[in-house]
C-alpha cells in the first residue's frame, strides 16, 4: 500500500531523518555546510528530538499489533473529544464532531475514513528527500559556481567602524570580508603596503590576468550565501575551486565616483600555498 | 484523560498506571512482524544503500550539487525552528486547558486579533515555528482570525528578529520601527479581514488524535501528527526555493531597482521566491543595495508571511482552500503597507 504511511513507516522515517540530522551535526562537522555554527546545539536537539519520537512511536506501534482492536480503538475515541473545543468558540462552529474528522487527515486522506487514525499523509515520504541529498550526492559547501553566478554587494557608502591599524611584522591573517571592508571603507588607508593573507576558494574571472579568491558569508544558511571575492593579479590561476592562501599587498583604486557595476579590490598576489578545504568554509 | 481499560492488554496498562517515562524492555522484542510489514521503507534503506555506491560517483554536476547544499540548507535550517514550533503546538494542546484561551484573549473576537497579534512578539521563532503553534491555537478553540494575526506577526516582530534587523541595518532605527510597526498592521488587518469575509469551510482547523494515555503519550503523538504533516510540505517548499535560488539570475534583478513601484513589487516577489528564514533575511535584504529603503521593507514585511515553504506549510496544516485565499490577501496588503510606511518614515 503507496497510499497512508502505515505508524510503523512514519515513525521509521522520523527515526531516518533524525538519524541524518544527528549524523552531519553529532557527528561529523558537515552542517557548516549548510549553517552558522552557532546552529549546532539546536540541530543535535532537533535531531535526538526526531529519534526519541520515531523510537518511541515503534514500540508503541510494536505495542498496539500485539492487540489488534487497538487501531479502532483510537479512530472511535476521537469524537467524544471534539465537542469540547468545538463549542469553545463557536466562530468554526461547523460541525466536526462526528465521524467527520477522518476528511481532516491530510489531503489525499478522504478515502481511508477508519483504522488510519495514525496514518499519515503521503506528502511524509518526502522527508526522505533530504536524507537521499545528503548521503547520495553529500552536498559540498557552495564553491565557484554558486560564486560566479552572484555579485558582491557594492562597497557600502557609510564607514561601518573604525578599523584597527595593522600591527607586527609579516604578512597579516586577514578575512576576506575585513579586506575589502578596509579596501573601500577605511579613511586611514591602513591596507597600504601592508602584506596580507586572505584564505578562500578561487573562483576564475572572465577578465584576463586576474582571478578571484573568495569566501562565501552566510548570515543563516547557505541559501543566503553571496560571496566575497578579491581579485588576485600577478599570479598565475590554479584550477577553480581550489582552496589556497594567497599573500599579496593591496592595490588601491582610486574612483572619482563609483563606476557602474560590481567592482572588486584588487591584491598583487606574491606567493600562493595550496591549502585543505576549512571545515568551516563560510565567513 | 481518558483510558479504555477494557482494550488494553496488561502490558498496557502498566504503561499506563506507572506513567513511567520509558516503555517496560519486554515491549517491541515479543511482537510478531506480521503485520504493517514497512515495505515502502525498505525499498528506502535499499536505495540509500545501493545509491551510495552506483550513484554518488556520478552526481558531481557543481549546479545539482549547488542546488544540493541550497535545498539540504534550507531543510536543516528550517527544522529546528519547525520541531519547536511542533513541540510547542503539542504542548499547548497536552497541557493548556481549552479554557486557558476563552480567559486569556478578549471575548469578542474583533478585540482577540490585535491581542493575538501583540502576542505574536513572545515566540522567538521564525515562521515555520509559527504555522504549527496557530494551528495548535485553532484546535484548542481560539478564533481563527486571532490565530492568523498571531501566525502572521510572530515570526517578524519578535525580540530576536528585531535585534537581527537593528544589526544588519546599523544606524538605521527607523527601519526596525518600520518592520515592525507594518508587520503588526498587516497582520492585524488580515485578521479583522478574515474574521469579517472568511467562511468557516475554507479553513481546515487541523484535527489531532486525541491521545489515550498520560499526558506525554498524547504530547509525543500531537508532535509526531504535526511533524509528519507540516514536515513533508516543508520539503516541498525547501525543493522550489533551492530550485528558484538556483536557476533565477540575480542580475535580472538589480536591473530592475531603478523603477521604485517595481522595485517594490520585485522585492515582495523575491522574499516569497528565496523563503529566507525571519531571522536571517534582514542580512539579505541589506546586502541589496541597489534597492530603495521602501523595496527593502517590503522584503522585510512579506518573508515572514508569504514565502514558498511557509505557502506550502499553510496547505498542508489548513488545506488549499484556505491557501488559495489567505495567502493572496496577505501578500497584496503586505505589500500595501509596506509601500506606505516607507513612504511615510523612511
Amino acid at each position: 500500500m503507496v497510499a497512508a504511511v502505515n505508524r510503523v513507516t512514519q515513525n521509521l522515517v522520523l527515526t531516518l531523518l533524525g538519524c541524518a540530522v544527528l549524523r552531519i551535526s553529532a557527528f561529523s562537522t558537515t552542517y557548516l555546510n549548510y549553517v552558522k555554527p552557532g546552529f549546532r546545539p539546536f540541530l543535535i536537539g532537533a535531531g535526538a528530538v526526531l529519534v526519541i519520537l520515531g523510537v518511541a512511536g515503534l514500540l508503541q506501534a510494536s505495542r498496539s499489533k500485539e492487540s489488534p482492536a487497538g487501531d479502532e480503538a483510537h479512530g472511535r475515541d476521537h469524537a467524544p473529544e471534539k465537542p469540547a473545543h468545538a463549542g469553545a468558540t463557536g466562530e468554526h462552529a461547523h460541525d466536526h464532531a462526528t465521524g467527520e474528522h477522518a476528511r481532516e487527515h491530510g489531503d489525499g486522506q478522504e478515502r481511508h475514513a477508519h483504522g488510519h487514525a495514525h496514518g499519515g499523509p503521503r506528502v511524509a515520504w518526502l522527508m526522505c528527500l533530504p536524507v537521499f541529498a545528503i548521503f547520495l550526492v553529500a552536498p559540498p559547501a557552495l564553491g565557484s559556481f554558486a560564486a560566479a553566478r552572484d555579485d558582491t554587494p557594492p562597497p557600502r557608502e557609510e564607514v561601518l567602524s573604525a578599523f584597527t591599524p595593522l600591527s607586527g611584522d609579516g604578512p597579516v591573517d586577514m578575512q576576506i570580508g575585513e579586506f575589502i571592508g578596509r579596501a573601500w571603507d577605511d579613511e586611514k588607508k591602513s591596507l597600504t603596503g601592508r602584506e596580507v593573507r586572505l584564505t578562500g576558494f578561487v573562483v576564475p574571472a572572465k577578465k584576463k590576468g586576474q582571478w578571484y579568491v573568495t569566501r562565501m558569508q552566510i548570515a543563516c544558511c547557505a541559501a543566503d550565501a553571496f560571496p566575497l571575492k578579491v581579485a588576485v593579479k600577478d599570479l598565475p590561476a590554479p584550477p577553480a575551486d581550489t582552496w589556497v592562501e594567497v599573500t599579496g599587498t593591496w592595490i588601491p583604486q582610486d574612483f572619482g565616483k563609483m563606476p557602474n557595476g560590481v567592482v572588486y579590490p584588487q591584491m598583487a598576489g606574491k606567493s600562493l600555498t595550496r591549502i585543505e578545504a576549512p571545515d568551516e568554509p563560510y565567513e | 484523560m481518558r483510558r479504555m481499560p477494557e482494550l488494553r492488554t496488561d502490558q498496557q496498562s502498566a504503561w499506563a498506571d506507572e506513567e513511567s517515562p520509558l516503555p517496560p524492555d519486554s515491549w517491541g522484542r515479543a511482537s510478531s512482524p506480521r503485520r504493517a510489514l514497512p515495505w515502502g521503507f525498505a525499498l528506502v534503506i535499499v536505495l540509500l544503500v545501493v545509491g551510495r555506491f552506483t550513484l554518488t560517483p556520478y552526481l558531481t554536476a557543481p549546479a545539482l550539487q549547488t542546488w544540493a547544499t541550497i535545498f539540504v540548507a534550507i531543510c536543516v535550517q528550517a527544522l529546528p525552528f519547525l520541531v519547536f514550533g511542533v513541540a510547542l503546538s503539542a504542548a499547548i494542546t497536552a497541557f493548556v486547558p481549552a479554557s486557558f484561551w476563552t480567559k486569556a484573549l478578549p471575548r469578542s473576537p474583533a478585540a482577540a486579533v490585535p491581542v493575538a497579534g501583540v502576542a505574536g512578539a513572545v515566540l522567538p521563532g521564525c515562521e515555520c515555528a509559527s504555522v504549527p503553534v496557530a494551528s495548535g491555537l485553532m484546535s484548542r478553540g481560539v478564533t481563527p482570525a486571532a490565530a492568523l494575526a498571531f501566525l502572521l506577526a510572530s515570526p517578524a516582530i519578535n525580540p530576536v528578529v528585531l535585534i537581527a534587523t537593528a544589526v544588519a541595518f546599523p544606524g538605521q532605527p527607523l527601519m526596525v520601527l518600520a518592520r515592525f510597526g507594518a508587520s503588526l498592521v498587516v497582520a492585524v488587518l488580515v485578521g479583522w479581514l478574515w474574521l469579517r469575509f472568511g467562511r468557516s469551510e475554507w479553513l481546515r482547523i487541523p484535527a489531532r488524535p486525541p491521545g489515550d494515555g498520560p499526558k506525554w503519550v498524547q504530547f509525543g503523538e500531537a508532535m509526531r501528527h504535526d511533524l509528519l504533516h507540516a514536515g513533508g510540505f516543508l520539503i516541498v517548499g525547501g525543493l522550489a526555493a533551492a530550485t528558484l535560488n538556483v536557476t533565477v539570475p540575480r542580475e535580472w534583478l538589480t536591473a530592475i531597482a531603478e523603477v521604485p513601484w517595481l522595485a517594490i513589487l520585485v522585492m515582495a516577489l523575491l522574499a516569497v521566491l528565496l523563503s529566507i528564514c525571519s531571522e536571517a533575511d534582514a542580512f539579505v535584504a541589506a546586502s541589496m543595495t541597489a534597492f530603495s529603503p521602501t523595496a527593502k521593507l517590503a522584503f522585510l514585511v512579506v518573508g515572514p508571511m508569504v514565502d514558498l515553504k511557509l505557502i506550502a506549510l499553510q496547505i498542508g496544516t489548513f488545506g488549499k482552500a484556505f491557501a488559495f485565499r489567505f495567502v493572496p490577501l496577505t501578500f497584496t496588503l503586505a505589500v500595501l503597507v509596506s509601500a506606505l510606511t516607507g513612504w511615510l518614515l523612511l
